[in-house]
């Protein structure tokens, strides 16, 4: 296992290196973004803004590979599952250092992981709820499980994991954990990182600087350290429009989520380069399955007939057309994007078929004229168009679709508390496993099934088997039956998968954005 | 004396006004659906999860106890921490809140500058071509979302012609001034229109009051006149006017601060409300009626220099 590893570590590295030969070194990257950082920690970090940035600061001991599917050396250069699938062993690279100097030792390992896996602290400790101990001497890190955990590597390679400095949150001011990690981030002036980056400036809301890491351990094409460039200066601008005028006008030299309607302009712009990135980023519906609805009154969509009906009578493309100007794909698993591990290919889920979409009505006896009301964003340009959209492709079925627009907490508490038909809704992993997702979307005891109040005591006992199943093969099989089970039942509209959109100046090379959505700069360049 | 009498007495006043601010927004925002735990961290959070965010956050206390903590905090100067930036309330308002104040101030400012000489120039052209040129302009303004009048600014004058910066606020005061140029003008736009229209008809009023025909009567020359007595006393109702719309005004930032990335109170709001951080929306809320309130008084303060007839008392 540890030299496949190794192998599959430099044949990643040379992947991901080939194109930058003579490199460009120096320079800020000015990047617009939608929406700030609060709190850039990786055991508190719960908001995709500041997720996504977690692994720019702080470094974790395994990574990704750059398909997904597995994971290469990090701050541990190697990595060993014991035959009873009850400890990992890993092995630190040799001479590490934080941003400030410091050595990174199995001390910050021991204490970063403590961290992450304390409910009490983080709102991800779950996710590493089969660790029992973590222990490290010399270059040497333990980790001993409670049960077989098939999850436990790619969690070492996820930002809750991500080493921070014990010296530093001793010293720091603040009563608590959360105070010290608070004073930290506001402190405004050098913090200390282990990523390619260390946070140099912090203005709430308006701007943040990253510094290169002048001790990080990866080496670039050029055979120097990362990163390539001095720093990269974010500035937060929240109006679509206005994000893309700042990256026209040359004043940054990235704009990232780019409203799909405007990338066609966008890719005609000789100066920019548009690019897709593909992601794990899912765009469906939750269906309400209970038989009644919140109000009491008897709910058509508990027929599965009628909930696979909707989405026989739902044209998939046509969605695409109409919301993402064609850039994007139908869902073809039903519990996640085509790019997590061990998603099934399905084919275009319930392909446009009209005819037995009324077959299936008719079956179900749904009166003509059955009122089914549809919960949007308000303010959402494409929520709109899908309500449009769907409203005239379903009234053939007889359905008057009606709209409910709503704010993004009041969607929430809707769903948490079933008092919904059918609402638009979003998904991207924050982890490179799909047990997040799939317990998210299907487990009833988790979150009743991503609200649908869906229950299927099958699905559930498979996921819970799947949780400690550490034979990969009885996991993916446990993972297939779980997803054709789901399609079958269409507790959900399924929908579409989406990119991320992140619009660059001809002078950015080497910036990449993770089908987790994580923001790559330890390759970016850019020529000035 | 009669002034600090006066001032001392509103301020007193202004207690009431703000424990009744306090108990309609703590209540408005729980009556919201969706709480922080949901709108931070529900659209992947379990039901568990859920439950352990609420109470590390405190918020399946019984309403009075946290109502009691809210009030008690408060009058410690303490108006908790926002949940979604994690930092003291106190702290976050004292970094973005001037920033707003220093636009609303440039907008009010321009809108003044704008509205002014143009009021005059329509009122004593009553009726003739400059005044129906200057009225339909306004109009136009008044007509268009101020969003709008922001982004085609922001698409010639920022982006193509790169008079202006597109975003941001600048460091010292001269780059300020110029950074926040296009949303002062934005809201300045509108408010100059309203203004332009309120002054120029204060100004026909007053022109034909008997005083000023008699000033003129007297000799004194159209500059005096029309400085010392038709100014001043056309003003008194625009000043009135500019107070009253500080709400307006206040609200108006929320927009613009958006579209041109002004990292102020404004755009503050709207993020808090979204996230439903109460703390953060109940220190916002109270500083919003601290601001208004003053402004009122400064309001009447300066009627009352303007018109001896306006007795405080």
């Amino acid at each position: 296992m540890r030299g496949k590893l190794l192998a599959a570590a430099i044949a990643a590295a040379t992947a991901i290196t080939t194109p930058a030969m003579a490199q460009d070194r120096g320079g800020v990257l000015n990047f617009a973004r939608y929406d700030g950082s609060k709190l850039i920690d990786p055991i508190y970090a719960d908001r995709n803004p500041d997720i996504w940035m977690v692994g720019s600061l702080f470094d974790t001991l395994l990574r990704s590979s750059p398909d997904g599917n597995s994971v290469v050396a990090g701050l541990a250069e190697s990595h060993e599952m014991s035959d009873d699938g009850l400890s990992v062993t890993l092995t630190l690279q040799e001479g590490l250092q934080f941003s400030d100097g410091a050595p990174l030792t199995g001390d910050d390992v021991i204490f970063s992981l403590n961290r992450a896996r304390n409910p009490d602290l983080s709102p991800w400790a779950g996710l590493l709820g089969s660790i029992d101990d973590v222990s490290a001497s010399d270059l040497t890190v333990t980790i001993s499980l409670k049960a077989p955990d098939p999850t436990i590597l790619s969690m070492l390679a996820t930002f809750n994991t991500a080493i921070v400095s014990k010296s530093v949150f001793e010293a720091a001011d603040g009563a608590n954990d959360q105070e010290k990690s608070a004073a930290i981030f506001a402190a405004g002036g050098a913090g200390v990182g282990s990523g390619p980056f260390y946070l140099s400036g912090f203005e709430q809301g308006s701007s943040m600087s990253f510094s290169a890491n002048p001790n990080y351990w990866k080496m670039g094409a050029d055979g120097k350290a990362l990163p390539y460039v001095d720093g990269v200066e974010f500035q937060i601008i929240p109006d679509d429009a206005t994000r893309i005028l700042k990256l026209q006008a040359g004043e940054v030299d990235a704009a990232e989520f780019i409203p799909f309607s405007r990338v066609a302009e966008l890719e005609a712009d000789p100066s920019i380069n548009m690019n897709l990135y593909p992601s794990t980023r899912i765009i469906y519906s939750p269906i309400n399955t209970r038989e009644a609805r919140a109000d009491g009154t008897p709910n058509p969509l508990a027929d599965v007939r009628v909930r696979q009906a909707i989405n026989y009578a739902t044209n998939k493309d046509a969605l695409i057309g109409l919301v993402l100007q064609g850039a994007g794909k139908p869902m073809t698993s039903p519990l996640m994007a085509a790019a997590t591990q061990l998603s099934s290919d399905l084919g275009p889920l319930y392909g446009y078929d009209l005819e037995k979409a009324k077959s299936l009505i008719a079956d179900a006896g749904v009166a003509p004229g059955t009122k089914i009301t549809f919960t949007t964003l308000a303010g959402s340009a494409d929520d709109s168009t899908i309500f449009a959209a769907l409203q005239q492709m379903w009234a053939p079925l007889g359905i008057a679709l009606e709209v409910e627009q709503v704010d993004g907490a009041t969607r929430g508490a809707k769903n948490r508390s079933g008092e919904f038909d059918i609402h638009t809704y979003g998904w991207v992993n924050d982890v490179n496993d799909p047990s997040q997702v799939v317990g998210w979307l299907g487990h009833t005891p988790t979150a009743k099934a991503v609200g649908t109040g869906w229950e299927n005591p099958e699905f559930n006992s498979l996921f819970e088997a799947s949780a400690t199943e550490i034979n990969a093969e009885t996991r993916a099989d446990q993972y297939a039956q779980m997803q054709k089970l789901y399609a079958d039942s269409a507790p959900l509209l399924f929908m579409y998968e989406t990119p991320f959109a992140v619009a660059v100046s001809n002078a950015v090379e080497g910036y990449v954005q993770t089908p987790l959505g994580n923001n790559i700069f330890e390759e970016a360049t850019v020529s000035r | 004396m009669a002034i600090i009498q006066y001032t001392l007495k509103r301020l007193l006043l202004m207690i009431p006004t703000f424990f009744l601010v306090m108990i309609i927004i703590f209540l408005l925002v729980r009556f919201l659906p969706g709480d922080p735990a949901i709108a931070i961290a529900g659209d992947r959070a379990s039901d568990a999860d859920l439950a352990a965010i609420r109470e590390r956050l405190g918020l399946n206390q019984p309403l009075l106890v946290q109502f009691w903590l809210f009030v008690t905090n408060t009058l410690q100067g303490d108006l908790g921490r926002s949940i979604l930036m994690r930092a003291p309330v106190t702290d976050i308002i004292y970094d973005r809140l001037p920033t707003t104040i220093f636009l609303t101030v440039y907008a009010v400012s321009l809108s003044l500058l704008i509205a002014g000489p143009l009021a005059f120039v329509a009122a004593l052209n009553r009726n003739k071509w400059p005044d129906a040129v200057i009225r339909t302009v306004f109009q136009v303004g008044l007509s268009m979302p101020v969003f709008y009048i922001g982004l085609i600014l922001l698409t010639f004058l920022a982006a193509q012609l790169r008079w202006f910066p597109v975003g941001g606020y600048g460091d010292t005061f001269i780059e300020r001034l110029h950074h926040l140029f296009l949303p002062a003008v934005t809201v300045a736009l509108y408010t100059s229109a309203i203004i332009m229209r309120n002054l120029r008809s204060a100004i026909i009023e007053v022109l034909d009051a008997e005083y000023v025909q008699f000033a003129r009567a007297k000799g004194l020359p159209d500059r005096l006149v029309l400085g010392r007595h038709v100014l001043r006393n056309a003003l008194i109702s625009t000043v009135t006017l500019l107070g009253l719309s500080i709400g307006n005004l206040m609200s108006g930032t929320l927009v613009t601060e958006t579209v041109f990335a002004v990292p102020g109170v404004g755009r503050l709001m709207l993020e808090a409300i979204f996230a439903r951080d109460y703390p953060l929306i109940q220190g916002l809320t109270l500083t919003f009626a601290v601001l208004v309130s003053v402004v009122f008084l400064l309001t009447d303060l300066f009627q009352s220099t303007l018109d001896p007839r306006m007795r405080l008392t």
